[in-house]
């Protein structure tokens, strides 16, 4: 009985080979495919350092960086709806040895589609741009130094630590 | 349930775990950026566009002292260190004269007001006005007096003054 049946098969599976195409039934078949999309965050700077020159308070309240402008490139990609947050913060107040002028001194210009005007400070991260949902987003900011005469003298510095968050 | 059956469901409970938003962390990028701000002594000073101080003549019975016509406004800026002593002096150039007659520079005097202290001309030594610790912006008023005389000569006396602002 058994051998019959494997005879049948046999001859089945020949019969099968050696049939047209056109008699070929469908074979189904799946496969599933995915992709994972996580959230990415990618921040250029065109310069890692910016620099004010000493300037006299009467004839320039507001010391421009030289350079011009930071320029700044931000890619993200987030989680639809959500906001991507670019902001800064100061390490520190402006030092010079023991001597301090609040990091409140700098502020800054903006242009560019989401990007903000703001003032630097050393206790929160200032929003220096925000946008919604994934992009490359570009923009600049434009520093300036508020330049007093209470300012005692020094050379004084800071370091600015900019953060890109997309969630 | 087949093998093929729990693979599936499992690759799909995976795939949609991995694209719920529960699942996605947020993703961070942070740059520095160094600041420097350079800040130099600077000394500033202004008289109020002052640079004549004029004595009316007087009865010496009435007027024992000339106040000059008009008060001198005095606005000292300087940028120094945080200890810095910053120090505005006045030093008469000579005596008060006229041709060859003579007023002697110590019959010159002031009274100041706001932040300035009055004083004495002298044409030997520069004469406090003011003096400050640390940066920053001051004003105030000067008024000079001449002691009036029976004993001066007439005529028509004058001198310079100059005034030194120093922020070291």
């Amino acid at each position: 009985m058994f051998a019959r049946r494997r005879l049948a098969f046999v001859l089945l599976a020949s019969w099968s080979a050696a049939a047209p195409a056109a008699r070929a039934a469908a074979q189904p078949a799946t496969a599933t495919l995915s992709a994972t999309i996580a959230p990415q965050a990618s921040l250029t700077l065109s310069t890692a350092t910016l620099a004010f020159p000493d300037a006299d308070p009467d004839a320039l309240g507001q010391v421009p960086a030289t350079g011009g402008p930071l320029l700044i490139s931000a890619k993200a990609r987030a989680t639809a709806g959500q906001s991507v947050v670019l902001s800064v913060l100061a390490s520190s107040d402006l030092r010079s040895g023991v001597t301090v002028v609040p990091a409140s001194n700098i502020t800054w210009t903006a242009s560019g589609a989401g990007f903000v005007a703001g003032t630097l400070s050393a206790t929160v991260p200032v929003t220096v741009a925000n946008w919604t949902g994934s992009g490359l987003h570009s923009g600049s900011q434009q520093f300036y130094f508020r330049n007093l005469w209470t300012h005692p003298t020094g050379t004084y510095s800071t370091t600015l630590v900019y953060t890109l968050s997309a969630p | 349930m087949s093998k093929a059956v729990w693979s599936g469901v499992i690759t799909a409970a995976a795939v949609l775990m991995m694209s719920s938003p529960a699942f996605a962390q947020p993703a961070t990028d942070s740059k520095n950026v160094t600041v420097s701000a350079q800040v130099d002594a600077k000394a500033k000073l202004d008289l109020g566009g002052a640079t004549t101080a004029d004595f009316p003549d007087d009865d010496p019975d009435t007027s024992a002292t000339l106040t000059a016509t008009a008060a001198i406004a005095v606005t000292v800026k300087a940028r120094t260190t945080s200890s810095g002593t910053v120090t505005l002096t006045v030093q008469a150039g000579d005596d008060l004269k006229s041709g060859s007659d003579v007023i002697t520079i110590d019959k010159l005097t002031w009274t100041a007001g706001g932040a300035l202290s009055a004083g004495t001309m002298s044409k030997s030594a520069a004469v406090s006005l003011g003096s400050w610790t640390g940066p920053g912006t001051h004003n105030g008023t000067q008024t000079y007096k001449l002691v009036n005389s029976w004993n001066y000569v007439t005529g028509n006396y004058s001198t310079t003054v100059t005034y030194t602002l120093t922020a070291p």
